[in-house]
């Protein structure tokens, strides 16, 4: 009898003791818009700085696909997640998600419309009959805006170009585009920027044709489950982020960002309104 | 003097014909053989084959390419296992070898009949729906990595290994288990006593075939997040990582010769009693070793059965209104040419390379092309279609250059056998009256091997349309894309249509081909 007691209690007692492990460690996953060693890069400092702020464990689950952040963040299956403005949307239409906080540069975000040399093109006009590349389809400036922008001014992708394609991830594109695998594509404004920064892309082959009018994109966004004091606390940790100080002006060079600003849901009606328009919500 | 083929025009309108039905193909694909010398074609295949030496090798991409290799393997062995739950209990209720009517000639029982075709209805569903399509379904309903992959191997080979057990039993010499059912045998003692001994060889040779067919399935999901080593060949040829792609090429191509090796070894071992012994401990250790090194990743998962259903309910009713409808028949109509022009030129190109692969020019060309056959073939069509679309650019081009590739593979193998086996006497007569070598072929061998040959090509196409609906995944244009799309983009209604659509094309085709094939 004793023996069975005292089994039952060490049951119970690892049971308690995973149910607090558990509790102790913040999920975090992102939109993989770049390649995933690019975005494990880029967290690994953040996610210290979170861990040291909130006091608990924070790990990085890397994913490969969009949908599945949404569809996790919307199950539970993880805590917080960097997404863009459409896939947003679609995380608050299938479950109850909280923004927290966006880049500054967020709420004046851009796509890049890029070609290669060798298309001869000079506008998006130019490109009609040629090939094109957006990034993901549930990507916000590598898909839903650029599409949303051109339809406005009366270009049917599907019809326009030769052939529509997705590369699934905005340094794709350039790569695509630089190899000649398309003749054109558009892609995430500070991504771009970033790739000319560094050199990683041939100025010979590819060069840039427009860029797009502004609108609101990523944010940091939690589980609607979450408890609000952990909310708080993410936030606070966010936005006390100072470019004054060089360690955290590391962190935020990493995420592109001056500094982070609060942000709230009624920030993406616009995106919502833009995909309703180009038929990409149900 | 020259001798005039007396059937000359029949076989020139029956020739004509194929000519004609193929016509339309061309510009339904966009496929022009001439893209493949365009100067920016050749440059961007170039540049990227180029790279492909030398292969990566660092030792942290080797330590994850070991890892993802494993959970290819164990992904299969346990898909296998799951398919073997779920098909040898459905053959059990649908095998007519079984049926007290089939073994004593009663009249059979309206229910009995009614449940049968219900689950023989639910076979054909599972096993229509082309693996990596349910693989496509269960990342979005269970999230990324390899649980999706066995469910998705688990189902549609369950559909397959039902059908093909339930033949198997029917094709088993009756009387032993008619003769147990007259003496009052149970379903259960008909199939021990009277079918088991005599079709074990049989099904468990059946079996380890679709296990040799789930690692080469297995080792593609990756395309669509379903883990093991395609996954990190999609982000390798998404990057145009040419070094790290020629290095899962070889794995690639180790792999299928490996699980090639075992399945052969396996089914040698049936042959002897210890044989046997080895053979089912081994598998069950294989699949116990499977599902240990995939468990840590399904519980992390944090996978919620009770999420199926409610996932599965959103694709009803399927977006079959006006405005999707032409649409959706553009696509499959795309689908459909892809297939067509796809098998048409691998008939071609089979037939060129199995005269040299059979040994009709000398045995310096007989070894390399045997090699090049086996490396068409080896390759996957997926991967073949996202090698494509660097040649010709992406669209459904790309689509019919992969299903060339690969089914030339394919067909050119059986094409030589064929010529292998084919009677000499006719072209040694012909040779003897002075024909030449081209009248021999034509007159003394093509008449005894056209009629195979193409019962082979018709049968490759029925398999060739399920791949060409799913090669859009990779970019290779069709109702794979739009699938893809309208999975990503959360339209599960529109999703449902598109796997409806691609359902019914592949059981068209099937039926034509069905038809064609006794005539051929």
């Amino acid at each position: 009898m004793k023996a069975v007691k005292l089994t039952l209690a060490g049951i119970m007692l690892a049971a308690a003791a995973f149910a607090a492990a558990e509790e102790a460690v913040l999920k975090v996953s992102a939109i993989p818009d770049e390649a995933p060693t690019e975005l494990q890069r880029k967290f690994a400092p953040l996610g210290q700085y979170l861990e040291k702020e909130l006091g608990m464990k924070v790990q990085f689950v890397p994913v490969t696909d969009y949908a599945a952040v949404v569809t996790a963040l919307d199950s539970d299956k993880i805590d917080m997640a960097w997404l863009g403005g459409f896939t947003f949307v679609q995380a608050s239409q299938h479950g109850k998600v909280v923004p927290l906080v966006q880049r500054e540069e967020d709420s004046k975000f851009t796509a890049k419309f890029i070609a290669s040399t060798a298309s001869g093109a000079k506008t998006l006009k130019d490109l009609k009959g040629k090939s094109f590349a957006f990034g993901s389809a549930s990507s916000t400036s590598g898909h839903l805006m650029p599409r949303y922008f051109m339809q406005k001014d009366g270009i049917k992708p599907e019809t326009f170009f030769k052939n529509v394609a997705y590369s699934g991830a905005h340094d794709a594109t350039v790569a695509w585009v630089a190899s000649g695998k398309v003749d054109a594509g558009v892609l995430n404004a500070s991504v771009w920027d970033k790739l000319v920064e560094s050199g990683k892309v041939d100025m010979s082959k590819v060069k840039l044709l427009s860029t797009s009018p502004t609108f609101y994109d990523y944010n940091w966004t939690v589980r609607g489950s979450m408890d609000k004091k952990l909310q708080q606390k993410i936030t606070a940790a966010f936005l006390k982020l100072d470019a004054k100080n060089p360690e955290q002006k590391a962190i935020l060079d990493l995420q592109r960002a001056s500094k982070f600003i609060p942000t709230k849901a009624d920030n993406y009606k616009g995106i919502e309104a833009a995909a309703e328009a180009a038929g990409l919500l149900k | 003097m020259l001798m005039r083929d007396p059937a000359r025009w029949t076989r020139l309108a029956g020739w004509l014909l194929v000519i004609a039905l193929m016509a339309p193909t061309f510009p339904l694909t966009g496929f022009n053989p001439a893209a493949l010398t365009q100067p920016d074609n050749l440059r961007t295949i170039g540049a990227f084959v180029a790279g492909f030496l030398p292969p990566a090798l660092a030792p942290d991409f080797l330590g994850e390419v070991a890892r993802e290799t494993l959970t290819t393997l164990a992904s299969a062995t346990a898909g296998i296992a799951l398919a073997l739950l779920l098909g040898a209990p459905l053959a059990f209720l649908t095998s007519r070898a079984l049926d007290r009517h089939a073994l004593s000639g009663d009249r059979p029982s309206r229910l009995l009949q009614a449940a049968q075709t219900t689950l023989r209805g639910l076979m054909v569903l599972l096993r229509g729906i082309p693996e990596i399509v349910w693989a496509l379904l269960f990342v979005r309903a269970t999230g990324l990595g390899s649980l999706p992959a066995v469910l998705a191997i688990g189902l549609a080979y369950g559909g397959m290994l039902a059908k093909v057990y339930a033949e198997i039993l029917e094709s088993q010499t009756a009387a032993p288990a008619r003769a147990l059912h007259l003496a009052g045998a149970s379903r259960w003692q008909t199939l021990l006593y009277g079918l088991w001994p005599q079709a074990l060889p049989e099904l468990v040779s059946y079996s380890v075939y679709r296990w040799e067919c789930a690692v080469r399935a297995s080792a593609v999901m990756g395309f669509v997040g379903a883990g093991g080593i395609g996954q990190l060949l999609d982000t390798s040829l998404k990057m145009l990582n040419s070094g790290e792609v020629s290095t899962l090429l070889l794995v690639f191509l180790l792999l299928s010769a490996l699980s090639d090796a075992i399945s052969h070894l396996a089914r040698r071992a049936l042959a002897n009693r210890a044989g046997q012994g080895w053979l089912a401990a081994g598998g069950v250790l294989a699949i116990m070793a499977s599902v240990a090194w995939l468990w840590p990743g399904w519980r992390d998962s944090g996978f919620d059965p009770a999420a199926l259903p409610r996932f599965f309910h959103d694709f009803f009713p399927p977006a079959l209104s006006l405005p999707f409808l032409p649409e959706l028949g553009h696509y499959a109509l795309e689908t459909l040419a892809m297939s067509g022009l796809g098998t048409a030129l691998a008939f071609i190109g089979g037939a060129l390379l199995a005269l040299p692969a059979a040994g009709r020019f000398g045995l310096a060309l007989t070894l390399p092309c045997r090699a090049l056959l086996n490396l068409l073939r080896g390759v996957p069509d997926l991967l073949w279609a996202s090698i494509a679309v660097l040649a010709v650019g992406l669209g459904p081009a790309a689509g019919v250059l992969a299903l060339a590739l690969h089914t030339s593979g394919v067909l050119g193998r059986l094409f030589a056998e064929t010529l292998e086996n084919a009677p000499s006497e006719p072209s040694r007569a012909l040779e003897l009256a002075g024909a030449g070598r081209l009248g021999v072929f034509c007159y003394g061998v093509l008449p005894c091997v056209l009629h195979q040959w193409i019962a082979y090509a018709l049968y490759r196409w029925e398999n060739n349309i399920r791949i060409a609906t799913v090669l859009g995944i990779v970019g290779a244009g069709g109702l794979g894309q739009q699938l893809y799309l309208a999975l990503s983009l959360f339209q599960q209604q529109k999703a449902a249509a598109l796997i409806l659509c691609m359902l019914l094309l592949t059981w068209a085709v099937e039926g034509l081909s069905r038809r064609l094939r006794p005539a051929a």
